[in-house]
């Protein structure tokens, strides 16, 4: 179990090394000036110069890539150019909104989803199964911001139950704060659903063939028992790769909907941090991403280790 | 207060449950506490830092103060300075400084505050964006402590108005530094903080000099930067007003909601089909008239649900020295054609557009491919963010064709400049310029201004399609918003809720 640990470690630390440089090569190939755009079209040369030597633009790559590394190393970010403030600031309080929206949409994911796939499973073939799998379809196919803004103008704006955006603060006020997260993380974990559904029920129905659970049959166990006692555990492993893939896409990928909900969300920070070319908020960010989905297939792993153990022998 | 009631009978027949504790934020209706909408985030909260409108539409006057105030119609009238004097030769300005102001953080407003703060505008090392405004002044000299005194390196007849502009706002030499993330000024309302991707939030200056002239406690600027997500928070009410609405297709949708009032006004963008003047075949003027003739303004405004006003040259239409020269190169696509052939291009060519990521640059270059198109200009077009744009286009001359609006007010001495890049190089308007510049009288000025418009239509600089209009949004009961848009600020001055 440890030397099983410890290489998926190594593996990880070797990743994230390898992607410091290519974010860094990345970020510095995008086009675009970030002295200009703070300075705008009426900026004289002079002060532009003056402006890329304030912040460091006009040294050399490799000085910059471990002046960041060297900061990265004693957990120092640096300032953003766009907001003066430091990064590690901006990144913390927008990890507040993001986190708790990505892990809401994915307990509710996951809440509807693996029951929904088990009852497929178990209905296979008649008509209930059916219809599970005609809402996965439509769950897949309906995109997020467009089922985003259709939650608003039905529960904010004809209701009038929850916020039709932003968001208060956790310290201002917690329990808005929270309802304010409900429609995002429902507008959210609508494909994950769909998704995780058609993973539970697929996988269940393997599951459900192997030979071990016709014996379990065989000695009479009920259905309940073969389902939930038998085949439900080794079906959840697929399962929990997807949903730890999905963890992912939900920190990283919410732009859009944080967009609809006016969130102040990373994917936010980072879509504006492109746009203002703040490259130090931009590389902090990436590497931020790559150590949490690091860390999710880490715990992916763990968790595999610990409803089969046959990778802690074989990995 | 009707649509508090029906809020909450709506909200008391979706969840009863929710109403009270979590019912949507009723104080929003609070007489003196208003909620703007942003389409864009101010990066930092100093406009001598950073060139971002935004900024100065937070900041400028609410915050900062400059020696005049450019009023709702556009005009200078007194601002930190109660009064002026300008020398004959328009080379001295000596002001008369307002008593007893005093800046959020107790310090006093004096003339060598005031020194500082323009110092700081031109000095060699300075990195305020606005720079080039000001670098005709030779020196400014505190003479007592409530009189200052400019002096030009040449007269400037625009100098008055640039130093009523937030980007010559007054600061503090004690809090200059920090006014990025906290700002300090003499305005009317006090910085109380700041959620960055979110809001910003203003309390009123207790210490204002008009206090009494100010009538809302409490003002928030929202960032909604969805267009779909700014018309839900006006009609959810998280929001009381977009001063600026960014979304002309869907003001219909708002203009049916009888709790709102939409005011259009002006601005002082012009939207233009910006040219590469120094590249083949575009420095060919019958080139630059073929396209001309091409441009049909109608349907461009069209494409803008009907908001504009056509131009037919680089200067806005509400504008006293402003001539309609629409009519120069009429809408004619054989005369275009005729044109082109003349030029040697009878079967047309290549050209790229290179658009800009905002909303009326993608309509406007939809039309503009479409239109040219039909004298024979295949247009391709590429779609760029604005540090790209800023990159390749404005800095490298990378392009053959963008649109873009030029918002900035009295803007026509971009025609006069070397390098600038669209790369119009035109010695007879740098003359005229040089004159408008130097007037010290107005209406003489507004004559010359009139020639001036008159050159770059004929040359046919770039396309002039039409000056952007200032798309209002507010709740009726709001009183005292400003209808046009002279400079980029948002002025509460006198702003609030009918009783």
């Amino acid at each position: 179990m440890i030397e099983f640990l410890s290489r998926r470690l190594v593996a990880a630390l070797v990743t994230l090394v390898l992607a410091t440089v290519v974010v860094f090569a990345v970020v510095e190939v995008l086009p675009g000036d970030p002295a200009l755009v703070m300075l705008g079209t009426d900026a004289r040369p002079d002060t532009l110069a003056a402006l890329r030597a304030q912040y460091g633009f006009d040294q050399p790559l490799s000085v910059r890539y471990f002046h960041w590394i060297g900061g990265l190393l004693r957990f120092d970010l640096g300032a953003s150019h766009a907001y003066g403030t430091p990064v590690a600031k901006l990144i913390g309080d927008r990890l507040a909104v993001t986190l708790p929206l990505a892990g809401l949409a994915l307990g509710w994911a996951l809440l509807v989803a693996v029951p929904l796939g088990v009852f497929a499973a178990w209905r296979h073939g008649r008509a209930s199964d059916w219809g599970v799998r005609g809402f996965t379809q439509i769950g897949i196919s309906i995109p997020n911001f467009w089922f985003g803004i259709v939650l608003v103008l039905i529960f904010a704006v004809t209701w009038q139950i929850f916020p039709a955006g932003g968001f208060p603060g956790w310290a201002q006020d917690a329990p808005r704060s929270l309802l304010s997260l409900v429609l995002p993380a429902v507008a959210l974990s609508l494909s994950e659903i769909a998704i995780l559904t058609r993973v539970t029920r697929s996988a269940l129905l393997d599951t459900l063939r192997e030979d071990y659970v016709r014996t379990a049959r065989a000695k009479g166990a009920s259905e309940g028992r073969v389902l939930f006692g038998h085949a439900l555990r080794n079906a959840l492993i697929p399962v929990t790769t997807v949903a730890g893939l999905i963890a992912g896409f939900l920190v990283a990928g919410a732009v859009i909907i944080e967009s609809v909900f006016r969130l102040p969300g990373v994917g936010q920070l980072v879509y504006d941090s492109i746009n203002n070319r703040d490259l130090a908020v931009i590389k902090n960010v990436v590497i931020l991403f790559t150590i949490l989905v690091l860390a999710v297939n880490l715990l992916v792993d763990l968790a595999y280790a610990l409803l089969d153990p046959r990778p802690r022998v074989t990995a | 207060m009707e649509a508090l009631h029906r809020r909450r009978l709506l909200g008391a027949a979706g969840a009863v449950a929710t109403v009270g504790l979590f019912g949507p934020d009723v104080w929003a209706q609070a007489k003196d506490r208003l909620v703007i909408g942003m389409s864009l985030e101010p990066p930092v909260l100093d406009p001598t830092k950073n060139a971002a409108a935004a900024i100065r539409e937070l900041t400028c006057p609410s915050v900062y103060e400059s020696l005049g105030r450019i009023d709702r119609t556009g005009a200078v009238g007194p601002g930190l300075a109660a009064s002026w004097t300008v020398s004959t030769d328009g080379k001295e300005y000596t002001f008369k400084l307002r008593s007893g102001v005093k800046f959020h953080d107790g310090e006093a407003l004096d003339a060598s505050v005031v020194k500082f703060s323009l110092d700081r505008l031109f000095a060699p090392g300075s990195t305020v964006p606005a720079k080039s405004l000001y670098t005709d002044i030779g020196k400014v000299e505190a003479v007592d402590s409530t009189t200052v005194k400019i002096t030009l390196k040449s007269p400037n007849s625009y100098l008055l108005y640039n130093l009523s502009l937030g980007d010559a706002g007054i600061m503090h030499p004690k809090s200059a530094a920090t006014n990025d993330k906290h700002p300090v000024g003499t305005g009317p309302f006090v910085f109380q903080g700041r959620k960055e991707g979110d809001s910003v939030s203003f309390a009123k200056f207790s210490g204002y000099r008009d206090a009494a002239a100010i009538k809302l406690n409490s003002v928030i600027f929202k960032v909604v930067k969805d267009p779909s997500a700014q018309v839900n928070a006006l009609l959810a009410g998280d929001v009381d007003t977009f001063p600026g609405f960014q979304a002309p297709e869907l003001v219909a949708r708002l203009r049916k909601d009888a709790r709102f009032a939409v005011v259009v006004g002006t601005t002082e963008g012009e939207v233009i089909l910006a040219t590469n003047n120094g590249k083949k075949p575009f420095n060919d003027l019958k080139v630059r008239q073929a396209m001309a003739h091409a441009i049909n303004r109608k349907d461009l405004i069209e494409a803008e649900s009907g908001f504009g006003t056509p131009i037919g040259s680089h200067f806005p239409p509400h504008n006293k020295a402003y001539i309609d020269l629409t009519g120069t190169y009429p809408f004619d696509i054989a005369k275009g054609k005729a044109l082109l052939a003349e030029a040697g291009y009878p079967n047309g060519f290549d050209a790229s557009l290179k658009l800009p990521p905002v909303g009326y640059a993608q309509r406007a270059g939809e039309v503009l491919a479409s239109q040219l198109g039909k004298i024979g200009i295949k247009v391709a077009i590429t779609q760029l963010q604005w540090p790209q744009w800023l990159s390749e286009v404005f800095k490298e001359h990378n392009y053959d064709l963008t649109v873009v609006a030029h918002t900035e007010a009295n803007d026509l001495d971009r025609y006069a400049r070397d390098g600038y890049y669209w790369n119009y190089n035109s010695p007879a308007f740098k003359a005229k310029w040089r004159e408008v510049v130097e007037a010290t009288d107005f209406a003489r000025r507004d004559e010359l201004l009139k020639e001036c418009q008159r050159i770059i239509a004929r040359d046919a600089v770039n396309g002039f399609l039409y000056q952007l209009a200032k798309i209002g949004v507010w709740k009726k009961e709001l009183v005292g918003m400003w209808e046009n848009s002279p400079t980029p600020s948002v002025d509460l001055t006198g702003v609030h809720w009918k009783a």
